[in-house]
């Protein structure tokens, strides 16, 4: 199986004046092609500083990381942006919906803002991701007109938009209910399975965590070896 | 293109917002028309009244300079204007430069004039007079006199005279009297008063007399030329330049009516440097509102324009975005206020007072439509400039954390 995610020696230091924290303390992940994986730790741990990381959203004091074949800690912001565009998707806590848009565009939007415009492809992809996450007739509906666990199908449907190599997911299911948050985890799962997608969800769920391949646990910065960590984050 | 549709849909999202700011710029926009109207008619108010009855360029014969013949440069040379007191100065080839002036554009009409000081003598009164020779059909080419006479008539004949009331209630003379003509050449001849006229400025009317050009020319001593030549312009605000260009073709010295008028001049030019600093105001507040609005925007959808960045939207997508927000508001509030501005301005136009006068003279056709919405166009978009680099610069990482 491919590669798909490669970081090495991974360091995080944050500075605030004299005072040095060191956030992430030399931390090695690797995710295969087609994987779904859960990081989990205790709150200050440094698992969402390390999806920022990982998500090019955060340069690290330290290491090197390479998904789906590239070196991507040389690269400027700009071609670090058009990388994320292209390459990676996200789901965030909260759906970050764009609330003047219709479920259609808010999916649409990645691949639309660079082309300027909507084509009739983006369109017919948008709309059979709807489908794929069980909204097709939610399609011009405005974004604030549906409810949390709709909006977060559609946030996932957006990640999904520029088919990236992987998909980097933040607390997705953290703010639904059981009902939608068990909806969403089927859904990631769908992706996962039928399409290969790769996935790497931060979480502070057991019920998420276990319904992964494998989980990476970060205990204090530092990336703890399966064998020694506890099957129950903090 | 997408930025321009996200822009829309950003401003239509919060339609009362965008009303406002809207209808704030068109406010801007209106007063500023009505200010360069109200500055431009009154530019023309006074212009047509100081011009309305005297020209918009004068020809008169120049004064000889000598010509210094080059020599030695090391040796220092001046130069003296040589007034002839042996030679009468006069446009001799006044036919064909009257020629020469009606073939250009612009002109409306032209005066040859024979002009000089007399004295008419009515039994024991005396007053002087100034005296202006011109041909009878021509008579209302340059001060309108036939529309102006309260007494009799405006035919010149070869002995008629028309006087101002002033002037003729000076001497108790009424249309049809005879009255004795005394010109500073010595020449002198009965004549009759044809009409009397009342233009409403004392100078005309208490201090000139018309006669026809063939009756001045013995009484002045010119039996060919004239003294000058009077013009009348479509344009009077052309008169400088045309006055450059009749002397450099005519060698003759052209003055524009600006140069007999500089105190008119220097008052139009302090308003206009008045009705300037307006409109700079008017714009200025225009860009702030755009600037403020924006900035407020901006904020507010901080986290959005983070979640854009996460996803590896360019920051140049987002600055099209909030400085197209500004084209679209100036455009807007400029054509709004344009229209507004325009119905303001003939409102106020449309207005008389008792007399049938237009309290304001204010002039709708020129209040600088397009310069205003080209300004303010340009002016929202730059306003949009902060707002749009500043959202561009979001940390995604900090709006998605909010």
């Amino acid at each position: 199986m491919s590669r798909v995610l490669q970081a090495r020696g991974i360091v995080m230091t944050f500075r605030n004046g004299d005072e040095e924290t060191e956030v992430l303390r030399g931390v090695d992940v690797e995710l295969a092609t087609g994987e779904l994986v859960a990081l989990v730790g205790a709150s200050g741990s440094g698992k969402s500083t390390l999806l920022s990381i990982l998500g090019l959203l955060l340069r690290p004091t330290a290491g090197e990381i390479e998904i789906a074949g590239q070196r991507v800690e040389g690269m400027s912001e700009r071609a670090r942006a058009a990388f994320r565009n292209q390459r990676l998707g996200f789901v965030f806590q909260f759906h970050h919906l764009l609330p003047d848009f219709t479920a259609m565009e808010n999916v649409a939007f990645p691949a639309a803002a660079p082309a300027g415009g909507i084509t009739p492809d983006m369109r017919r992809r948008a709309l059979s991701l709807l489908d794929r996450v069980g909204l097709a007739d939610r399609a011009d509906f405005p974004a604030t007109r549906l409810s949390g666990g709709q909006k977060q199908r559609v946030a996932i449907a957006r990640a999904l938009m520029n088919k990236p190599d992987l998909i980097i997911a933040d607390e997705p299911t953290g703010n639904l209910d059981l009902r939608s948050a068990g909806q969403v985890l089927d859904l990631m799962g769908e992706v996962n399975r039928e399409d290969g997608g790769t996935f790497l969800i931060c979480t502070h769920d057991e019920h998420v965590a276990a319904r992964c391949d494998r989980r990476i646990q970060l205990v204090d910065g530092r990336v703890q070896p399966q064998d020694e960590g506890s099957d129950h984050p903090d | 293109m997408f930025a321009l549709k996200v822009a829309r849909r950003y401003l239509t999202s919060n339609p009362a917002q965008t009303v406002l700011l809207v209808t704030g710029v068109a406010l801007g926009v209106t007063v500023f028309i009505f200010i360069t109207a109200l500055i431009e008619g009154l530019a023309v108010r006074l212009t047509d009244e100081v011009t309305a009855n005297s020209a918009h360029v004068s020809l008169e014969p120049a004064t000889r300079l000598a010509e210094i013949l080059p020599g030695d440069p090391a040796v220092r040379t001046e130069g003296v204007a040589l007034v002839s007191t042996f030679q009468r100065r006069q446009i001799r080839a006044w036919r064909s430069t009257a020629e020469l002036i009606t073939r250009q554009p612009g002109i409306s009409a032209l005066s040859p004039q024979i002009s000089g000081n007399a004295f008419l003598v009515k039994g024991e009164a005396v007053q002087p007079v100034s005296v202006t020779g011109l041909e009878p059909e021509g008579l209302d080419a340059i001060t309108p006199i036939t529309p102006n006479l309260v007494a009799g008539q405006g035919a010149l004949g070869a002995d008629g005279l028309l006087i101002g009331t002033q002037l003729a209630e000076d001497l108790g003379l009424t249309a049809g009297q005879p009255v004795l003509l005394r010109t500073d050449r010595g020449g002198e001849r009965l004549l009759t008063v044809r009409g009397v006229f009342k233009t409403g400025l004392q100078s005309l009317d208490s201090r000139v007399a018309f006669l026809s050009l063939q009756t001045a020319r013995p009484l002045f001593d010119l039996p060919e030329g004239v003294t000058n030549i009077e013009i009348k312009l479509d344009d009077p605000g052309r008169a400088r330049e045309v006055a450059d260009f009749l002397a450099g073709a005519t060698g003759l010295r052209a003055t524009p009516w600006q140069d007999k008028n500089l105190n008119l001049e220097d008052a139009l030019e302090a308003q206009g440097r008045t009705g300037t600093l307006i409109q700079i105001f008017s714009l200025i507040s225009i860009i702030i509102g755009v600037a403020s609005a924006l900035v407020l925007s901006a904020y507010r959808r901080r986290s959005e324009v983070g979640i854009m960045r996460a996803f590896g939207i360019s920051g140049g997508f987002i600055v099209a975005v909030f400085m197209l927000q500004g084209l679209l508001i100036g455009l807007a509030g400029g054509l709004l206020g344009c229209v507004s501005g325009y119905g303001l301005c003939s409102f106020l136009a449309s207005l008389t007072d008792a007399e049938g006068n237009a309290p304001l003279p204010i002039a709708p056709e020129r209040g600088g439509y397009v310069a205003v919405l080209i300004l303010t166009t340009i002016g929202a978009v730059l306003a949009s400039a902060f707002p749009a680099r500043s959202a561009s610069r979001i940390d995604p990482l900090e709006a998605i954390q909010q």
